[in-house]
């Protein structure tokens, strides 16, 4: 195939994670879906062609040939199109939809953050990404699983290999190794939670797959709780952390919350718009069909690039400042079609019902370390690396 | 087909030809309306496509599943007595003329 030079040519990896938005700023603006040889895929990244190509599944599939994910996780529901897809995500949803996540999860979610709180408060300060974010969002996911022996350190290790295979892109041996460890490790205690859950069912996602009407085989179950640990432990933690330092770095936005508590979900919003935690998804054409004027070929592989859309300036007025009081407001991070988001009603509790309000109302006078900056990374997931903070024990 | 008219805050009204057997969401977006957006495309997963249907037609709607109801306790804009998820309501005859709200937020 000869072609044009593009406007994704030039873009490099090492860029896009210390800061992908000046390349999706000029990628909006130059060639909206442009082929990027540094990512060997077609770059999606106006706001406007994600939500039409989310309409069409069936011609822009999640089955994706030669998947990482496929390889680190087994198929799991997120590569699975159509009715094979479906049944998956029917069994598992009924833990996860807003009335379980209010009556049951947020009280519990409250102790995790509490109990954490104790253990730091009289400290006076804390990186609130390691002693908070990360522990609080694994605590949480576990309990949300059904995974009553898991320490918080392994689920969170788990999390880190399996994500990082998922991304071994540059077949990095070592990485292979540790994801096929925590592979091991989340098989083993799937099987034991299955024993425990058989006899008796609790509100809990392998409990909801083993107990669904069409139940979900042993083999279906891990491999889907290995993609829940990939997408439920890192993008809470990185919203409640990215969010936390934008609401730490505009005193009056979280002023604002804290005299109005319904916009704390406002500002979550507003976050996940800001820094969409999982920046860019794959997609696979499943025949010829034209995209944002440009014509991709059958089994042209796509990165649907939401941390984009949510600066695309068509919809979002000065797009890169974070705004809770901004009047519009569709973003669009949860994804979208049949495989929108299944924790989006309990990220947005955990982070927005319960950390935030938390943090504010028990650490006084909370407020950034003025000697530890704050460092970011990532372009796949992206958020804050460290959030160093200071409060009046 | 039906008219359904879709009411914005400020007042102003999209009257939308709603398909017989349609869902009443798909039949917003095509049009579209703004303000329901759907995000999951239909299937009672993401409470983005909310709206509060006049009352006198309350006995018109389908009745409403464990699932809907379930998320109506998640949508953006407070939950009334006339709340329903538009993806869950397949248009009829007897909806002709009937009004729906469109609520502040979505997301």
């Amino acid at each position: 195939m000869t072609r044009a030079i593009g406007a994704g040519d030039d873009i490099t990896l090492t860029e896009l994670w210390a800061d992908p938005y000046p390349a999706y700023a000029k990628l909006r603006q130059d060639e909206p879906v442009a082929w990027v040889p540094a990512v060997n895929r077609y770059l999606v990244t106006k706001h406007r062609d994600i939500v039409a190509l989310e309409r069409r599944p069936e011609i822009f599939s999640a089955d994706e040939t030669g998947s990482l994910m496929k390889r680190v996780m087994g198929h799991t529901m997120l590569r699975k199109d159509g009715p094979a897809h479906d049944r998956e995500r029917t069994g598992a949803e009924a833990p996860m939809r807003p009335r379980p996540v209010r009556d049951h999860w947020t009280p519990l979610f409250q102790k995790t953050a509490d109990d954490l709180i104790d253990g730091f408060a009289e400290r006076g300060e804390a990186d609130l990404f390691r002693d908070f974010a990360g522990p609080f969002a694994a605590l949480n996911l576990a309990m949300m699983l059904g995974f009553d022996d898991v320490a918080a350190a392994d689920l969170q290790e788990w999390s880190q290999a399996l994500m990082d295979g998922t991304g071994n892109y540059g077949d990095v041996e070592a990485v292979w190794r540790r994801a096929e460890a925590a592979g091991a490790g989340v098989d083993q205690a799937v099987l034991r939670a299955v024993e425990r859950l058989g006899a008796q069912p609790r509100p809990s996602l392998i409990s909801a797959m083993l107990h669904a009407g069409d139940p979900l085989s042993v083999d279906e179950i891990r491999a889907n709780v290995k993609m829940f640990i990939g997408g439920g432990l890192n993008e809470p933690r990185d919203s409640l952390a990215t969010g936390l330092y934008a609401l730490l770095c505009h005193p009056d936005q979280a002023q604002a919350c804290i005299d109005d508590p319904a916009l704390w979900r406002r500002a979550f919003e507003e976050t996940i718009r800001w820094v969409a935690p999982i920046g860019m998804y794959p997609r696979q054409t499943t025949q010829e069909v034209e995209l944002g004027g440009t014509v991709l070929p059958a089994r042209a592989k796509l990165g649907i690039v939401l941390a984009s859309a949510g600066r695309d300036e068509d919809v979002f007025d000065h797009p890169d400042d974070f705004d809770l009081r901004r009047k519009a407001t569709h973003h669009i991070s949860f994804g979208g079609g049949p495989h929108y988001c299944l924790g989006s009603f309990a990220a947005r509790a955990e982070v927005s019902q319960v950390a935030w309000p938390t943090l504010f109302r028990r650490l006084r006078n909370l407020r950034l370390d003025p000697d530890n900056p704050v460092r970011w990374g990532g372009w796949v997931f992206r958020g804050v690396l460290n959030l160093p903070v200071r409060w009046d024990p | 087909m039906p008219n359904v008219n879709f009411r914005h805050r400020d007042g102003s009204i999209d009257v939308v030809d709603a398909p017989l057997g349609s869902s009443l969401m798909s039949a917003a977006i095509k049009h579209p309306v703004d303000g329901i957006i759907a995000e999951c495309g239909g299937n009672a997963m993401c409470a983005t496509c909310h709206v509060y249907v006049d009352a006198a037609f309350g006995d018109r709607l389908p009745p409403m599943a464990e699932e809907e109801d379930e998320m109506l306790d998640g949508t953006a804009s407070a939950r009334t007595e006339r709340s329903r998820l538009s993806c869950q309501i397949v248009v009829t005859e007897e909806m002709a003329g009937m009004t729906v709200d469109v609520p502040a937020d979505q997301v």
